[in-house]
């Protein structure tokens, strides 16, 4: 193989494990919540990081669906919900404000004080009470995908375009119906 | 549709265009208003990506709408001249330039714009002036840093002083409050407070600081101190005026089970602390700005192309209404043009302009009317024509059934003697064919043949238009007489165009004159001899009725009679004599004869014979000699005198008159004997000539035939004309040789 290629496989493999990707997805219930658990990898890049310590409001939307598993079919789209986080640096303060909404109210409002927190307060997400499933008579399999889109991007500078990651899902998972 | 309605459409899009072009310069100032407030708008709305979204749409729609009414007008122009529809090459120059002229400097414009822009942004964040930034907000923040170390280092010593004090005595506790005001006062602080990790215990406040309160510290700092050891933070204090800074250090509690978190605090000033977070935010904006560099310019990069391409439109739009419209009266001009070539002289363009076009639209329907009439008047000159050619056609078809039909030969000639037609009669008595005569001068169709006598008889009319003359040719092994008139052709200005040649064949008209002529001579001889008979007879029958009767006195009747018969039979016998004399002239006995002294001696017979009536010679000089036989030409003449001074009274005069004559039928001596008498009727012309023809008491008639004959034996000819005016000519030509 030519080295010439050899460096563009390289160079592809490279750009594909900076991508943002979602990770670590897990899916687990509690009563009739459908907690979530991912992590966003590489979601900070340079530029977002440059953009969060202007002091711009800088934030990911993830985007979740509850799916019903059905075989040979397409699954069934039972719940989608969107989690905001919003980061916002005060230079004054030097403290970074980590808002999460879910469904545009606000359900958590955090100061970290360096980037370390910041990221893990972006991307970590542990048992995130998603889904409510209490209402729904169907306990059958039922699988979780996300995707996250990262805000906008410009191709060659001047025409937008929004970055998000590619869905991914979780394994399926079997919830029994709650014993009233 | 024709170029009236369309015209009318366009005048309509007038209106529109001056509707689009308020619209577009509405657009523009709204641009231009939003671009002014946009000034005063934060920076991230100037930058959002709707925005950006909104801005690359509309340039994208505008590229379109401009690239389909470009590509629809170039379609449409690529179509015509495709066609070749008229005034399609004109109207894509047209368009060219006119879109050309709007395209280039606007083009021009935006990209001398778009570098100014970039240029003004490049200079915005320049490196000097983040330079200045920077170390601004790093002056501001080391300021606070500064401060949070010397709490920090206040409340570590503190800490690490109470670090044996058993705080959860009261006494200790009562002890602290004095302890921490003498601390604070020795560090300068105005703010000192002591804590069981997030629990409060003692705090004191320095009055003079321009602290009113006790502050709120947070749980969070007292959490992350006691964790970590140490943490800061800024608060805004009570009453809103300045900053407080505060710092935490955690120490080691007496009871060991919580750690003891002192925290001091120093106040900032409003002045001092709004400039410092003034800086820092002057930086933080600047770094916000940066951020967003890239969607600023492609913000306002994108505006420059929404105006440009606005621009681009308008002007290309009309642009292309212009040269569409400029276009029309042309159009319709090239369009007339063709069809008023194509024969279409009907064609009026009507376009209501009222600039120069009008004036050349105008003088294009005066020329086509002007054209129009004159087609009209050559139509009906051309059917006039046509009218008269059919009519000069028929007639020239009867002229030419007339000429066929007609039993006189017919010969037209040019100028140069050439045939230039001739009938069927003509070819028939010449014997010979179209081709050989038509086309052909007449010297080369008849010369060196019989015929060339008759080409001199009509080369020699030249000088007698319209006289006929006879020749007798022998053609065939016949001999035939013609009588040949020729006369002047002339054509419509009575210019000489040539001669038309009339031969009538008068050899059957001769023949039967001769018949006529024979009939009445024996009628006459008939007569002349019956008038001395019934005389005899009566003496013959009074003799036997007397000699019957016993008559005593037949003797004297019998010497009468005898005397009768005698005295006819001579008048019988006298008749005879003539005749036989008139059958049996012979033939002339051709010698050299002085024409001057033959008149003169004959002339001198006849002096003083009639009184009152003189006889004189009017001789040409130089008649000399000719060839003829004396004597007869003797007996002419003196018949001829004889018949002149008989038919003048006195008084009154006879005259010979004599000269020679040369022309094409040779030379000729042409003498003439005239009188002053009654003349010759026109009913006795054609017997004039015959044996025993005669008006006179007496006299045999035989006087004028013989002259006739002796003239014919001398191949002359004798004609008699009017003596004007009084009397009759009689002119004898006889050739010389």
């Amino acid at each position: 193989m030519a080295a010439w290629s050899r460096l563009m496989l390289l160079g592809l493999a490279l750009a594909a494990s900076s991508e943002p990707s979602i990770e670590n997805l897990s899916v687990s219930v509690n009563g009739g919540q459908v907690l979530v658990g991912f992590h966003l990898t590489n979601g900070l890049d340079a530029d977002t990081r440059e953009r969060i310590a202007s002091g711009l409001p800088t934030s990911f939307l993830y985007e979740l669906e509850l799916m019903r598993d059905r075989k040979h079919w397409w699954d069934h789209n039972v719940d989608a919900t969107v989690i905001e986080v919003v980061a916002m640096y005060n230079a004054v303060t030097r403290e970074y404000l980590v808002n999460t909404k879910q469904g545009g109210r606000l359900i958590e409002s955090r100061t970290v004080r360096d980037e370390v927190e910041l990221e893990h307060a972006m991307t970590e997400f542990a048992a995130f009470p998603a889904f409510n499933l209490e209402s729904d008579p169907d306990r059958s399999r039922f699988l979780v995908r996300i995707r996250v889109d990262l805000g906008p991007g410009a191709v060659l500078g001047i025409i937008p375009y929004q970055r998000s990651t590619a869905w991914k899902e979780s394994n399926k998972v079997r919830i029994r119906a709650v014993e009233p | 549709m024709d170029f009236r309605e369309r015209f009318a459409q366009h005048r309509k899009d007038g209106r529109y265009v001056a509707a689009a072009l308020v619209l577009v310069l509405a657009f523009l100032t709204l641009i231009y208003y939003l671009i002014q407030r946009g000034r005063d708008l934060p920076s991230v709305l100037v930058t959002n990506k709707v925005l950006l979204f909104v801005l690359v749409y509309a340039d994208a729609l505008l590229i379109l709408v401009i690239l389909f009414v470009l590509a629809r007008n170039m379609l449409r122009l690529w179509l015509e001249r495709r066609q070749r529809a008229l005034g399609a090459r004109f109207k894509t120059k047209l368009v060219a330039t006119y879109v050309g002229l709007s395209l280039v400097p606007v083009l021009l414009l935006f990209f001398y714009a778009s570098e100014l822009l970039q240029g003004s942004i490049d200079r915005w964040f320049s490196s000097s002036l983040r330079s200045v930034l920077e170390q601004s907000s790093a002056v501001a923040q080391s300021l606070q840093r500064e401060i949070g170390d010397r709490n920090y280092r206040e409340a570590l010593r503190v800490a690490r002083s109470l670090a044996n004090v058993k705080l959860d005595e009261a006494e200790s506790r009562a002890a602290l409050t004095p302890r921490l005001a003498a601390w604070r006062d020795e560090s300068g602080v105005a703010f000192l407070g002591v804590y069981l990790e997030t629990d409060f215990l003692n705090a004191v406040v320095d009055p003079q600081s321009g602290l009113n309160d006790l502050p709120e510290v947070g749980r969070a700092l007292l959490i992350e101190a006691a964790e970590k050891g140490r943490s800061n933070r800024v608060l805004l204090p009570a009453g809103g005026r300045g900053r407080l800074i505060l710092s935490a250090a955690a120490g080691t509690a007496p009871s060991g089970t919580r750690r003891l978190v002192v925290v001091a605090g120093t106040l900032l000033d409003a002045v001092t602390s709004g400039q410092s977070e003034e800086l820092i935010q002057s930086y933080q904006t600047y770094r916000q700005l940066q951020v967003q560099k890239r969607d600023f310019a492609a913000s306002y990069w994108l505006m420059f192309v929404l105006v440009t391409l606005l621009i681009l439109l308008a002007s290309s739009w009309v642009g292309l209404f212009l040269a569409r419209r400029l276009m029309l009266p042309i159009q319709a001009l090239a369009e007339g043009t063709r069809r008023v070539a194509s024969g279409d002289l009907d064609q009026r363009i009507d376009v209501p302009t009222d600039d120069e076009m009008a004036t050349v639209v105008d003088s294009f329907n005066k020329m086509t009317e002007e054209l129009r009439r004159n087609r009209e008047e050559i139509e009906r000159s051309h059917f006039d024509l046509v009218a008269v050619n059919r009519r000069l056609a028929e007639e020239r078809a009867l002229v030419g059934a007339i000429l066929e039909n007609l039993a006189a030969g017919v010969i037209a000639l040019d100028p140069e003697d050439v045939v230039l037609s001739t009938n069927a009669a003509a070819l028939d008595l010449l014997g010979q064919r179209e081709t050989e005569l038509v086309g052909r001068s007449l010297k080369e169709a008849w010369g060196g043949s019989e015929r060339s006598r008759l080409a001199l008889l009509i080369e020699s009319a030249k000088d007698h238009p319209h006289q006929s003359s006879e020749v007798s040719l022998v053609l065939g092994g016949e001999r035939r007489t013609f009588e040949v008139k020729v006369s002047d052709l002339r054509d419509g200005a009575g210019r000489n165009s040539g001669k038309i040649v009339v031969l009538e064949d008068l050899s059957d008209l001769i023949k039967a004159q001769k018949l006529a002529a024979w009939t009445e001579a024996a009628r006459r001889i008939a007569h002349e001899i019956k008038n001395p008979l019934t005389p005899i007879r009566l003496a013959a029958e009074r003799l036997r009725v007397k000699h019957r009767e016993g008559d005593p006195a037949i003797g004297e009747l019998l010497e009468e009679s005898v005397v009768i018969i005698v005295r006819e039979v001579g008048k019988m016998q006298a008749l005879v004599d003539e005749f036989s004399r008139y059958a049996r002239m012979p033939g002339p006995q051709l010698a050299a004869t002085a024409i001057d002294g033959l008149v003169a001696e004959v002339v001198a017979l006849y002096r003083d014979v009639k009184p009152g009536v003189a006889v004189r010679t009017a001789l040409a000089p130089g008649l000399g000699e000719v060839w003829v036989d004396p004597e007869q030409l003797r007996r002419v003449l003196i018949n001829l005198i004889d018949n002149a001074l008989e038919a003048t009274e006195a008084p009154g005069f006879v005259e010979i008159r004599g000269e020679r004559l040369v022309d094409a039928l040779g030379e000729r001596l042409v003498l003439a004997v005239s009188d002053a008498g009654a003349g010759i009727a026109e009913e006795d012309r054609e017997k004039l000539f015959l044996p025993f023809f005669s008006r006179k008491k007496r006299g045999t008639g035989m006087g004028l035939a013989i002259v006739q004959r002796i003239v014919s034996d001398h191949n002359g000819s004798i004609r008699v004309t009017d003596n004007l005016p009084h009397g009759a000519v009689f002119t004898i030509e006889l050739p010389v040789r």
